[in-house]
């Protein structure tokens, strides 16, 4: 652990932009090493205008918590978390999640693999407190049990609407109201040649 | 002392847009606060899922009028580090003329709104009328007065012609001016001071904590700016400094505004002089492969992301965004708090929410 | 004499403005109407109200969201009776980019009657109060008696993106347009003659990216944006043309014929043996080219 906290005073010095992207991301790969486990491994992309962006897909759920600590401690700020049911994700079983953080301009995306049912995160919210809507919208859209989130009220869905409509990728006509559509078209294309 | 829940609706806190909050007072004072939005909540990230990479630039370009085309282009720019497609200079150029025009546009008009609620209604009109003469440069360049359609996939669809170029200077310098003039009004208007001066502050210890974006965090004192930090497209090529604030209360966000603004304004000049020639756009109709990607970008409002991901077939599998005012409501608790009641409108008004951008 | 002044003195006419889930471009443009002089809706006699109860005209914005639509149908109840209700921009008629999402509940005909649209996406002022005029009159002629004259505008020649125009004689069918249009404003139907086009206003958000990706320039935008209407004329408001068939010169079969515009932007200058492609069927093309049908 003593190791981490060196890495992040030394991370603090260099930053994403300070020449030392060698030692930024070596940093970074680090902390994540000493949190998450050995296997964890970022593969860090720069672009044309010299912006860092990591990837990293975490071990396991249960590697979370801790690599969202090390990111903290890295001065990481929590950017936004995607959940999403990936290519073939019925076929596999699985879905994703990933939480996305800025480190002083440089984006680092952790990615935790989790099963397609009954699958849970744990909360980041006493680490990061502005993860709180980003979860309640998750919890909402998508079948995933958020554990310890102190206020998983619903937030932007109707109570009238159905849970987790992203899920539901098909059928898609006889969940949404898609027939609107057609319904319209048909009165324009009616319409239409009632004229002379 | 008493306590009591309150709800406030649009009208109550003088909003465009419908949003609902359910206040606790102790006394005549805010306690606490829960913001319950959704009334515009349009499904747009399912929407998107459903329609393919080009009906998306339109799409998005409705998310939000106010910053509509930070949405578009952020967007955009994913499918291009997706695709590997590296804009023309000339388009970078473009795209930062078409969002800074924005910016001003935003500003101006976040400001009007306040100057309306602490009932300085002559203000609000001049505010209005100075912003006229961005909404006339929109609608002569591009077309419309709010939503520009400036991008596709791999550039952008709008061009400067030389005459164009002219008649977009004229219009910056006409706006010089009354921006000056605007900026010393909110900053030492003593008929503003009273209503904004140390109201509202969001101390900067908690700006970190609740982890602000935009002018709700540079009025803070955090220097941090998605252009700075993350430069993308023509940026890197542009100077301007980050405009910082130290007060953290609605005057100091305001100033960041103006300020801005103002730079907006040589930002625009800039680009105009460097305004490189060639094409406007890499390719037609690219192919996009499959593949995730992160776009940043400094929206009005602060820091947007975009995270798209594909499988080779023309819709995506995933597109997630994240506005800034998503960022910035859970801190209207800090603000408030102790507030009177009659000061709650101004206070939501001066982090500038977003609704439409919020709800999706 | 001090009565009948009195009874003549101009009693403003009331707006109430109610936003079902907007993208708020109507909504920041209607805030113009009451802020910039140059678009003040007191010139129409009008002001705004905050008040449902005191509505005259409501203008209504936005594709009515499933969250707002109780809040929404609780303030059309506060309105008076003998208000006239106006849709403002495309979604409250059809959804716009948004229809067919599981949190929309439009079209708002479905839930209360409409009197007035006003297509844009947004409309710029100058739309509004036209389409705040149309409301007036309508509303004098329901008091008064007699039917609404639609009264003309002064045009000016701004370059705002209005109404799509379709030159059917330029279309190679090749459907780009309907594939990149975000509102689904644009409908291709195979008759017996040949094949049409429909595109309807009250959907079209006034992208142009139809016309951008369009290779032929079938599909133009024009300036034209004065586009208020009675809503009973929603489902009319259309532009429409048909690509007729023509008999394959090989062998007869009814093809779409390839525009000149097409040919002229693949081959800068088309030599007749291109020029005779444009009327041959694709297979009589190969035939022509490989000299057999390629299997």
């Amino acid at each position: 652990m003593s190791d981490c906290i060196n890495l992040t005073s030394e991370i603090r010095e260099r930053g994403p932009g300070g020449g030392g992207r060698d030692g930024f991301e070596a940093c970074v790969a680090a902390a994540l090493v000493c949190a998450a486990g050995e296997e964890t491994e970022v593969l860090w992309c720069q672009d044309r205008k010299g912006v860092l962006t990591g990837w990293c897909r975490l071990p396991s759920g249960g590697s979370l918590l801790p690599a969202a600590r090390a990111v903290a401690e890295l001065d990481g700020r929590l950017a936004m978390v995607t959940a999403y049911l990936p290519e073939r994700a019925r076929e596999k079983g699985e879905r994703e999640i990933a939480y996305h953080f800025d480190l002083d301009g440089a984006t680092l995306t952790l990615t935790v693999i989790l099963p397609l049912q009954w699958a849970r995160v744990p909360s980041l919210t006493a680490i990061f407190r502005n993860c709180d809507w980003q979860e309640r919208e998750l919890m909402e859209l998508y079948d995933v049990q958020v554990v310890g989130h102190p206020d998983p009220r619903r937030l932007f869905l109707d109570h009238s609407l159905p849970h987790a409509p992203f899920e539901r990728l098909v059928p898609y006509s006889t969940f949404t109201n898609a027939a609107t559509g057609k319904v319209l078209w048909d009165k324009v294309l009616a319409g239409e040649r009632e004229e002379p | 002392m008493s306590t009591k829940l309150i709800e406030l609706g649009p009208h109550q806190l003088a909003l465009e847009e419908p949003m609902y909050f359910r206040v606790k007072l102790e006394g005549d004072r805010v306690a606490d606060l829960d913001v319950l939005p959704g009334q515009v909540h349009r499904g747009m990230e399912h929407l998107v899922m459903r329609r393919n990479f080009y009906q998306n630039i339109t799409l998005l370009e409705r998310l939000c009028s106010l910053c509509s085309n930070s949405h578009p282009s952020t967007f955009c720019a994913a499918v291009e580090e997706v695709a590997g497609i590296t804009i023309p200079e000339r388009a970078e150029y473009l795209r930062a003329v078409a969002d800074e025009i924005k910016r001003i546009a935003s500003h101006l008009f976040c400001c009007a709104v306040q100057a309306n609620v602490i009932g300085e209604t002559a203000l609000f009109r001049r505010v209005m009328e100075v912003r006229e003469i961005m909404q006339r440069a929109k609608e002569a360049i591009y077309g419309n007065r709010m939503d520009l359609a400036a991008n596709v996939i791999g550039g952008v669809r709008y061009d400067l012609s030389v005459e164009g170029a002219a008649y977009l200077a004229r219009q910056m310098e006409a706006m010089k001016q009354p921006l000056d003039e605007l900026y010393l009004q909110y900053s030492n208007n003593p008929a503003l001071l009273v209503r904004m001066a140390g109201v509202g502050v969001l101390p900067r210890a908690a700006a970190r904590e609740y982890a602000v974006v935009g002018p709700v965090a540079r009025g803070c004192g955090i220097d941090y700016d998605v252009r700075k930090k993350s430069p993308y497209g023509a940026y890197d090529r542009l100077e301007f400094e980050v405009a910082v604030q130290e007060g953290g209360d609605v005057r100091a966000r305001n100033l960041v505004r103006l300020a801005e603004a103002r730079q907006s304004v040589s930002l625009i000049e800039q680009c105009l002089a460097q305004l490189p020639a060639g094409p406007l756009c890499a390719d037609t109709l690219p192919e996009i492969p499959a593949g995730e990607a992160i776009a940043k970008s400094e929206a009005p409002r602060g820091e947007l992301m975009y995270y798209l991901r594909t499988d080779g077939s023309d819709m995506p599998v995933r597109l997630k965004w994240r506005v800034p005012s998503y960022m910035n409501w859970d801190a209207l608790k800090v603000m408030l708090k102790g507030e009177p009641v009659a000061n709650i409108p101004l206070i939501v008004n001066s982090i500038d929410p977003c609704i439409a951008c919020t709800d999706r | 004499m001090h009565i009948q002044a009195e009874e003549n003195a101009i009693v403003p006419v009331r707006l109430f403005r109610i936003n079902t889930g907007s993208c708020n471009g109507c909504d920041v443009e209607l805030a113009v109407t009451s802020a910039v002089t140059e678009f003040d809706v007191e010139q129409l006699g009008c002001r705004y109200t905050e008040a449902a109860r005191e509505a005259d005209i409501l203008l209504i914005t936005g594709p009515l969201t499933v969250r707002a639509r109780e809040e929404v149908l609780r303030l059309y109840a506060e309105t008076p009776q003998d208000k006239v209700t106006v849709a403002v921009g495309v979604c409250p008629v059809s959804g716009g980019v948004f229809r067919d999402s599981y949190a929309v509940d439009g079209p708002l005909e479905r839930h209360l009657p409409v009197d007035v649209n006003i297509p844009g996406c947004p409309p710029r002022p100058q739309a509004l109060l036209a389409g705040i005029a149309e409301a007036l009159e309508l509303r004098r002629a329901r008091r008064e008696g007699g039917a609404p004259v639609r009264r003309a505008l002064p045009v000016d020649n701004f370059p705002a993106r209005g109404r799509l125009s379709y030159d059917a004689g330029s279309c190679v069918d090749c459907r780009i347009c309907r594939h990149v249009c975000a509102a689904g404003a644009i409908r291709f139907e195979e008759g017996e003659t040949g094949v049409s086009l429909t595109l309807w206003h009250n959907s079209c958000v006034f992208c142009g990216l139809c016309s951008h990706y369009c290779p032929t320039g079938a599909l133009s935008v024009t300036g034209d944006w004065r586009l208020d209407h009675p809503a009973a004329d929603a489902f009319r408001q259309v532009e429409r043309g048909e690509v007729p068939y023509a008999p394959c010169v090989g062998c007869g079969e009814p093809i779409i014929p390839a525009a000149p515009q097409l040919l002229h932007a693949a081959f800068r200058r088309p030599n007749p043996d291109i020029e005779r492609l444009k009327s041959l069927c694709p297979a009589c093309r190969q035939q022509m080219s490989i000299g057999v049908p390629r299997r």
